[in-house]
């Protein structure tokens, strides 16, 4: 595939995240727009690292869901760490599936928030396969010597 | 004596006056950044570096203050998330207000009315709420510069 042919593929691609499905929001962007020569890896970093800290932040909430006796407080503070870290990176789903899960704690539910952890690990692995999918796209781009299109999105 | 400016000052060396002669300002403004969260660390020092900040960070309030102790005088401003596990914003900025001078910013992805307002009775000169935008901090230095025209204006008084 040549190189203008990916970086269309790849602009149709991330459009799709913004506009159809909300995946991401315009907070993405602006870690995009933090990206220059001195720091070209910089949106690949912060991906990565909120993919690490996310997974753990699950598995914690998982065992903290898991107890006898429910710490609710626990539950909240992880949820609300993870809430920060996805609307800072601009996980839009994430974030709201966090904000359903935190009501939820508040009212001490069980069964709901057992139903949130599942949505918000739904969620988080889908934006963590679209992402990746993007990331792979740019890399094959400059690979092949092209640069990343700018995406324009009128935020 | 070559006096390049007619009002006949002397730069003095006042307790913070590091921020005074420089011309860049605020490029150059000493940041100290608290969170605990390795994202938003991350995300906080890039964005305060492009804005030609000077960035020191920390992931726990507690070596915030030991940092701050060492270096009196050292930075203009701390950033603070609000909700850490071992020391939160809180606290970290009601020991800042007693031990020294330092305008303190905090930020949470809590957004209560409630909080907000803890935040602002307790003396901090902003709440943020994340999602942080970079054009925020770009505005930051305004805290920095109007703590300093206070300072004086008390200083004078009295």
């Amino acid at each position: 595939m040549e190189v203008g042919q990916m970086q269309r593929r790849l602009v149709d691609y991330t459009k799709s995240l913004f506009m159809e499905k909300g995946f991401l929001d315009a907070q993405f962007l602006q870690l995009q727009q933090l990206q220059d020569e001195s720091n070209p890896d910089f949106v690949v970093e912060v991906v990565s690292l909120f993919f690490d800290d996310s997974e753990k932040l699950l598995n914690d909430l998982t065992m903290a869901l898991d107890q006898p006796n429910v710490d609710f407080k626990k539950v909240d503070a992880h949820v609300h760490q993870l809430k920060g870290s996805s609307s800072s990176i601009g996980a839009q789903r994430v974030k709201n599936a966090c904000i359903a899960f935190r009501s939820f704690c508040e009212e001490q539910n069980i069964d709901a928030t057992l139903r949130c952890l599942q949505q918000v690990k739904q969620e988080y692995y889908l934006v963590k396969n679209k992402l990746e999918t993007m990331l792979r796209l740019e890399q094959q781009i400059v690979a092949a010597g092209g640069s990343i299109p700018m995406i324009e999105l009128g935020f | 004596m070559n006096s390049s400016n007619g009002n006949g000052s002397m730069s003095t060396a006042s307790s913070s006056g590091a921020w005074d002669g420089r011309d860049q300002f605020p490029a150059g403004l000493r940041v100290l950044v608290v969170d605990d969260d390795p994202t938003c660390l991350m995300i906080f020092e890039k964005m305060l570096k492009t804005c030609l900040y000077q960035v020191t960070k920390c992931n726990k309030a507690e070596t915030a203050l030991s940092v701050l102790r060492e270096h009196k005088n050292g930075f203009d401003i701390v950033i603070s998330d609000v909700h850490m596990p071992d020391m939160d914003g809180f606290e970290l900025l009601k020991h800042i207000d007693s031990e020294m001078d330092l305008p303190v910013i905090l930020i949470s992805a809590d957004a209560t009315k409630q909080i907000v307002m803890k935040g602002v009775t307790y003396g901090a000169c902003d709440y943020l709420i994340k999602p942080v935008r970079i054009e925020t901090l770009k505005n930051i230095w305004q805290h920095v510069v109007r703590k300093k025209a206070r300072n004086t204006l008390l200083e004078i008084k009295y």
